[in-house]
C-alpha cells in the first residue's frame, strides 16, 4: 500500500516538475476559458453557462493527452519494465497512475471555477454534485486515455490519437461549439461521442437543477468509462517492444469503440439527440420541470393561449374588425390549406399562401432575406402604385400580396428563433426572462409617441439576443409579443407590423443602447443585420396574429 | 551448496521463433553465472522469464527455493535485478527513485546507504536526466539492492560504459559475491565473464550449449590445439602432415604451425622428427583453445550444422 501511495506522490512530484505538463493541464484550459469569457461577453452571468464546457475541456485534454503521454513516454523508458520487477502488481500501479492524473485533473477543474467566480461567475448551484459528475467525467475520459496509451506505440502516436478524438469532440461533439449552432447531422453524430454527456452533466450541476435528471448522462458515462477501463487493461503492455500491431486481443479496442455506439443508439432510441428536447429536461422528469420552473414563469403557458385566442379572433372574425378588409376570411381555410397541402372546398379558396405570389406582386421574391419584399432603403411604396403610403392605409390585401409566409426561417431554426409555448427554459434563463418581463412594461423606449417606433423598439429586444445567439433568444420574442399585443390596439399592430417588415430601415434603432435596464448589454454594431432580424420578427408575429402562419 | 536457482527444460516463443528451447540450468548459491551467447542467442529471454518478466510458455523456474511461476510476487520480493535500458523519467531524483522502488518491498535498505554504497551521495537530489551514463547504471544497480536481495540479475550490465565505469562496475560485483549473494549476468564479452565468473553457460539459438567454469570449458573443449615452432633449418609441410593427429599443417621457411587433436603425442613426434632429421628446435609454442575460440566454435558448429 505504502509503495502505491508513494507512486502516486512521485507521480504528482514529476507532473510538478514538467513545465509542458503544466502549461497543458492548466494554462491551456485557462485559455479556453478566456477565449470564452469574450465569445459570449454578452452573458448575464459570465461563465456559468460554460463550465459543462470548459471543465470537460480540462478532463479531456488531461486525459486524451495528459495521462497517455506519460504512460507511452515511461514506456518507452522502460520504467514500466522496472516496474514490473517489483513484487507490486502492475495493475496497482496502473491505478495509482490513474488516480494521480484524477488529482490533477481535479485541481485543473479547481482552477477553472475559481478563475470563473473570479470573474464573478457564481458559486455552482450543486457543489457537491459537481464534484461527483466531474469524477464520472473524469473516469469516462481516463479509461479513453488508457485506451489510447495501449494503442500508441509512441509518443507522437499518442498525439495523432488524441488529435483524432479531441477535435472531431471539440467541434461536432458539443463541446467547443454550442449543439444548437450544429446541423441536424452533428447533432445525431455527438451523441456517439462522450462530450455532451459530459458537458451536460456538468452543466447541471453548475447552473442547472443538479444530478437528478442527469442519469442517462451518467449512465452513458459510466458505460464509456469501464468500456474504456476493460479494453485498456485487456490491452495493456509494459514493454514498448511489443508493438500495438502485433498483440493478441487487438479486438478490445472494440468493446471501447461498442460503448460509444451503444451509448448513442441509446441516446438516439430515447430522443435524446435533438437539442431542442435536451435543453431541458422537460420531458425525462416532469415532476421537476413542472415543480419548479412552471410557477415562475407562469406568464408563458397562460400567454400562448391568449395569442392563439387572437389567432382565432383575428381568423374567424374578420366583420368585426372593420378596418380589415373581408379578404381576411381567407386566412381560416389557409391555415388547413398550408398544413395539408391542398385547399380545401372554402368560401374564398384564396391562394394567399401558397408561393408564388399571384403575378400582381411587383418585386421579386427576394432570396437571401426570408421577409418577402424587403427593397432595402428606396421606399417601395413608391415604387409600387398599390402599396400603402402610410401604415394606417395598409390592408389584408396588402399583406396577402407583399408576404410569402411560408418562406420566413423556421422558428426552432438559427435565424430568429422562437421557443413553442411549452417549452420550459432552463433556470437561469427563466431568471433573466424574468427581468425582462419586470422591466419591458416601464422601459422608456417602449413607451414612445409613435407606435410604429415603438414596436421597433419593442422588436429590437427580440432582435439583438437573436444576434448575439445569447441562451434567452428564443423565448424573448414571446415576452416582445405579449407586450406588444398588450400595448397596441391589434388592427393597429397589425399594420404596423406590415408597415415595418416593408420598411425595415426606417424610423430610429438607437433603442438598442438603451437595454441595460432589460439587463442586456448594447446593441450590436451590425445595424443592417439588426433591422433585417427586427423585421423578420416583425412579419412573424403578423403571421401569427393574423393566422397567416399559425405558432405550430 | 544447495542450488539457488533451477530451471529446467525453460521454452518460451514468439510467434514462430523458438528464443529459448528448453533451456536448463542450475546456479548454486553464492556463485557468480554468466550467461553468453551471441545477439539473439536467446539470453534476455531466458533471463527475463526467471525474473518473472515474461511468462515462459513451458518448463520449471525455482528461484530460491519457491515455484517462479507459480508464486512470482514471493521470487520478486527476494531478487534484484538491473536490466539494460532502464532509463528513469527524467525529473526523479536517485533519492526519490530508491524511496520509490523500495517502497513496494517488504524490507529494504535506506536510500541513504545506498546511495553512499553505489557513489550517488553528491547525486542524489539532481535529475535523472542530469546523471551520467556510469551514474545513471549505478543508480540502476542500487535499484537492484533496494530491497536487500538474495539473488542479483545483472543484464548486460557494461554495456555502453566506458572503460573507468567498467572497472568499478566489476569491482562492485566482485563485492557481490564476498558480500555472499548470488549473481546471474548476461553479457556480450568474454573477458569479463572470464574475469567475474564462477561459472558460464554458453546460450546459441536458445539452447545451452555448455556450461562450467571457463577452465573446464577450454578444457573439455574437442577444439585442437595450435603448436607453432621455429627451427634452425627449413621445414617442409609433407613431413608434418604425417605426423599424428595434425590437421592443417603449414611452413614458411624455417616457421611453421599445424593444429591438433593430441597435442601431446604430437609434439612428442615432432620432437623426435627434428631429431632424426638433425633440426634444432628454437622455439615450441603449444595453445590450448581460448575461451572466444570455444565460444566460437560452440556457436557456429550449429549454425554450419543446421
Amino acid at each position: 500500500m505504502s509503495g502505491l501511495l508513494q507512486q502516486l506522490v512521485v507521480s504528482l512530484k514529476l507532473y510538478s516538475r514538467n513545465t509542458m505538463a503544466l502549461v497543458y493541464g492548466y494554462v491551456f484550459p485557462t485559455i479556453f476559458l478566456v477565449a470564452f469569457w469574450v465569445l459570449y461577453r454578452y452573458d448575464k452571468v459570465p461563465l456559468a453557462r460554460h463550465m459543462g464546457e470548459l471543465l470537460t475541456i480540462a478532463v479531456l485534454g488531461g486525459a486524451c493527452f495528459g495521462l497517455p503521454t506519460t504512460m507511452v513516454s515511461e514506456r518507452e523508458r522502460g520504467v514500466w519494465r522496472r516496474y514490473r520487477l517489483t513484487p507490486v502488481p502492475t495493475g496497482y500501479l496502473v491505478v495509482s497512475t490513474v488516480l494521480a492524473r484524477y488529482l490533477i485533473l481535479i485541481s485543473a477543474g479547481l482552477l477553472q471555477i475559481v478563475i470563473a467566480m473570479g470573474i464573478g461567475m457564481p458559486l455552482p448551484r450543486h457543489p457537491f454534485q459537481l464534484w461527483l459528475a466531474f469524477t464520472f467525467v473524469a473516469f469516462a475520459f481516463l479509461g479513453l486515455g488508457l485506451v489510447i496509451a495501449m494503442l500508441a506505440d509512441n509518443v507522437p502516436a499518442v498525439q495523432a490519437l488524441g488529435q483524432c478524438l479531441f477535435l472531431p469532440m471539440l467541434i461536432i461533439g458539443g463541446i467547443a461549439v454550442p449543439l444548437a449552432s450544429l446541423p441536424d447531422w452533428a447533432q445525431h453524430l455527438s451523441a456517439f461521442f462522450p462530450g455532451r454527456y459530459a458537458v451536460d452533466a456538468i452543466q447541471a450541476c453548475v447552473t442547472g437543477d443538479g444530478l437528478g435528471a442527469a442519469g442517462f448522462n451518467l449512465g452513458a458515462l459510466l458505460v464509456i468509462g469501464i468500456a474504456g477501463c476493460v479494453a485498456g487493461a485487456k490491452l495493456f503492455r509494459w514493454d514498448a517492444e511489443q508493438r500495438f500491431v502485433a498483440r493478441a486481443g487487438k479486438g478490445w479496442v472494440g468493446v471501447a469503440i461498442l460503448a460509444w455506439v451503444a451509448v448513442g443508439l441509446a441516446a438516439e432510441a430515447r430522443g435524446r439527440v435533438s437539442i431542442v428536447r435536451t435543453a431541458e429536461p422537460a420531458e425525462t422528469t416532469p415532476a421537476a420541470a413542472s415543480g419548479r420552473t412552471a410557477a415562475p414563469f407562469a406568464p408563458n403557458p397562460s400567454l400562448s393561449p391568449a395569442e392563439q385566442a387572437a389567432m382565432q379572433a383575428a381568423s374567424s372574425a374578420p366583420a368585426a374588425n372593420s378596418t380589415t378588409p373581408p379578404a381576411s376570411t381567407t386566412t381560416a381555410p389557409d391555415r388547413t390549406a398550408s398544413s395539408r397541402g391542398t385547399p380545401p372546398a372554402g368560401p374564398a379558396a384564396t391562394p394567399a399562401l401558397p408561393p408564388p405570389a399571384p403575378a400582381t406582386v411587383p418585386q421579386p421574391a427576394p432570396t437571401p432575406a426570408p421577409v418577402a419584399s424587403a427593397p432595402p432603403s428606396p421606399p417601395p411604396a413608391a415604387a409600387a402604385s398599390a402599396s400603402p403610403k402610410t401604415w394606417q392605409a395598409v390592408t389584408a390585401a396588402d399583406i396577402d400580396r407583399d408576404f410569402i409566409f411560408t418562406r420566413l426561417p423556421p422558428d426552432e431554426g438559427v435565424v430568429t428563433p422562437i421557443a413553442p409555448p411549452d417549452e420550459v427554459p432552463a433556470q437561469e434563463v427563466l431568471d433573466e426572462l424574468e427581468g425582462i418581463r419586470a422591466a419591458l412594461p416601464t422601459w422608456k423606449p417602449g413607451k414612445v409617441e409613435d407606435p410604429v417606433q415603438r414596436a421597433r423598439n419593442l422588436l429590437y429586444v427580440a432582435a439583438v439576443p437573436d444576434i448575439f445567439q445569447l441562451p434567452m433568444e428564443r423565448y424573448v420574442p414571446q415576452l416582445v409579443f405579449d407586450q406588444l399585443l398588450q400595448d397596441i390596439p391589434k388592427d393597429d399592430l397589425i399594420k404596423i407590423l406590415y408597415w415595418i417588415g416593408m420598411h425595415p430601415m426606417d424610423g430610429t434603432d438607437a433603442a438598442v443602447d438603451q437595454l441595460r435596464p432589460l439587463g442586456l448589454g448594447n446593441g450590436p454594431s451590425d445595424a443592417e443585420q439588426l433591422r433585417e432580424r427586427t423585421a423578420i420578427y416583425a412579419v412573424k408575429l403578423l403571421g401569427r396574429i393574423t393566422g397567416r402562419r399559425p405558432a405550430r | 551448496m544447495p542450488a539457488n536457482v533451477r530451471v529446467e527444460n525453460l521454452r518460451k516463443s514468439y510467434g514462430s521463433t523458438a528464443a529459448a528451447d528448453g533451456v536448463s540450468f542450475d546456479i548454486t548459491a553464492g556463485e557468480i553465472f554468466a550467461l553468453i551467447g551471441p545477439n539473439g542467442a536467446g539470453k534476455t529471454t531466458t533471463l527475463e522469464c526467471v525474473i518473472g518478466l515474461r511468462e515462459p510458455d513451458e518448463g520449471r523456474i525455482e528461484v530460491c527455493g519457491i515455484d517462479a511461476r507459480r508464486r512470482p510476487h514471493e521470487v520478486k520480493q527476494k531478487i534484484g535485478a538491473a536490466l539494460q535500458t532502464s532509463v528513469l523519467q527524467d525529473k526523479i531524483t536517485p533519492r526519490e527513485a530508491l524511496t520509490l522502488f523500495g517502497a513496494f518491498y517488504r524490507d529494504r535498505d535506506a536510500p541513504e546507504a545506498l546511495l553512499e554504497r553505489f557513489s550517488l551521495a553528491d547525486k542524489a537530489d539532481a535529475p535523472f536526466d542530469s546523471l551520467s551514463g556510469g551514474q545513471r547504471q549505478r543508480l540502476a544497480l542500487a535499484l537492484a539492492f533496494v530491497n536487500k536481495p538474495e539473488l542479483v540479475f545483472l543484464d548486460e550490465p557494461t554495456a555502453g560504459l566506458d572503460p573507468q565505469s567498467r572497472r568499478e562496475l566489476h569491482d562492485e560485483i566482485a563485492r557481490m559475491r564476498n558480500d555472499g549473494h548470488t549473481v546471474l549476468l548476461t553479457t556480450h564479452s568474454l573477458d569479463e565473464a572470464e574475469a567475474l565468473c564462477d561459472r558460464i553457460a554458453i546460450i546459441d539459438r536458445g539452447r545451452i550449449v555448455a556450461t562450467g567454469t571457463p577452465r573446464e570449458l577450454v578444457a573439455g573443449s574437442s577444439r585442437a590445439a595450435a603448436v607453432t615452432f621455429v627451427t634452425s633449418q627449413p621445414v617442409e609441410a609433407a613431413w608434418l602432415a604425417s605426423l599424428p593427429g595434425v590437421q592443417d599443417a603449414e611452413c614458411d621457411g624455417t616457421s611453421g604451425r599445424l593444429r591438433s587433436d593430441d597435442a601431446r603425442r604430437t609434439t612428442a613426434e615432432l620432437m623426435r622428427l627434428f631429431e632424426a632429421r638433425g633440426i634444432e628446435l628454437v622455439a615450441l609454442h603449444v595453445d590450448k583453445a581460448s575461451l572466444e575460440e570455444v565460444f566460437l566454435d560452440l556457436t557456429t558448429r550449429r549454425e554450419a550444422g543446421a
